[in-house]
């Protein structure tokens, strides 16, 4: 057994949770951008970003076999693909606004703040969770050197 | 002969060894608690422990041979831990069934297994120093 493979595990939470803290953030500050990406020479919103976590594993000939002979845990996480929110964009009435179209309405990013902040505080304590762990894993360790003593 | 290795303290390493399996498997558990589709896993020590302890071996092959194989006697004595996959459950609408204080509170259960376990060889180390010391 690997001396550090637990804070491994633990690791690629913490990575995967920061990036979406990220992508959130992302998504709060683009909240009301219009000037996302220009598509065929209009102005498309921002469009909401999304993770996609999977478990990572090794599924190695070795590693099946290692699972059925002594029983061994999976690798941690790790964040597949951002992906864009494909819902509509919000509609708003601003003919003052220098990206209205002809009628006078704008199309602002389908960003919700409510639901970002909601994935912001669950991303937080996942964070603690993982932090948890690592400070057990660190336990173990330092327990384990007391063998003896 | 060697110093530690009689049963008590190879049960303890196995313990051990079990311990920190679970360690990991529960770190993998919460760090994948947002992960869609994601199964929990844990680990099945004590329970085989306990089963294999508590009946007894049908059958002891005698050896008149020090070369002649074990047949259910000492080399098999203890389990390996086991790694079991729970895939019935669900406890999200992700599919995901990971229960984050269900992990938490197993994971300060199995440190202080482990400590203990620890403190146990520890214990088991310093009574064999104090024989090697012997009347000094």
């Amino acid at each position: 057994m690997k001396l550090t493979n637990g804070f491994d595990i633990s690791a690629t939470a913490l990575t995967a949770q920061r990036l979406r803290m990220d992508i959130i953030s992302s998504n709060i500050a683009n909240a009301e951008t219009t000037r996302g990406r220009l598509v065929d020479g209009h102005w498309v919103p921002y469009t909401r970003k999304m993770v996609v976590f999977e478990p990572k594993p090794t599924p190695s000939f070795n590693q099946l076999l290692r699972n059925n002979m002594r029983g061994t845990s999976g690798e941690g996480v790790k964040v597949a693909r951002i992906i864009e929110d494909r819902s509509p964009f919000k509609q708003v009435y601003d003919p003052g606004h220098p990206d209205a179209d002809e009628n006078g309405y704008v199309l602002k990013p389908n960003v919700d703040i409510l639901k970002e902040m909601v994935d912001m505080i669950s991303a937080t304590r996942s964070y603690e969770a993982n932090v948890t762990a690592l400070n057990a894993t660190k336990g173990f360790i330092t327990k384990a050197l007391e063998i003896g003593k | 002969m060697s110093l530690l290795d009689n049963p008590g303290f190879r049960l303890l390493e196995r313990s051990m060894d079990a311990a920190a399996l679970r360690q990991k498997i529960i770190a993998n558990n919460i760090a994948n608690v947002d992960t869609p589709r994601f199964k929990r896993s844990e680990v099945r020590f004590e329970e085989l422990l306990r089963r294999q302890s508590s009946n007894q071996k049908p059958l002891v092959g005698f050896r008149t041979d020090p070369r002649h194989f074990y047949i259910g006697g000492p080399a098999d004595e203890l389990p390996f831990p086991q790694v079991v996959s729970d895939e019935k459950s669900i406890m999200n609408n992700n599919l995901n069934n990971v229960d984050i204080d269900y992990e938490m509170a197993q994971m300060a259960a199995n440190q202080l297994r482990y400590y203990v376990l620890v403190q146990e060889a520890g214990n088991e180390i310093r009574r064999m120093r104090t024989a090697i010391d012997g009347r000094r």
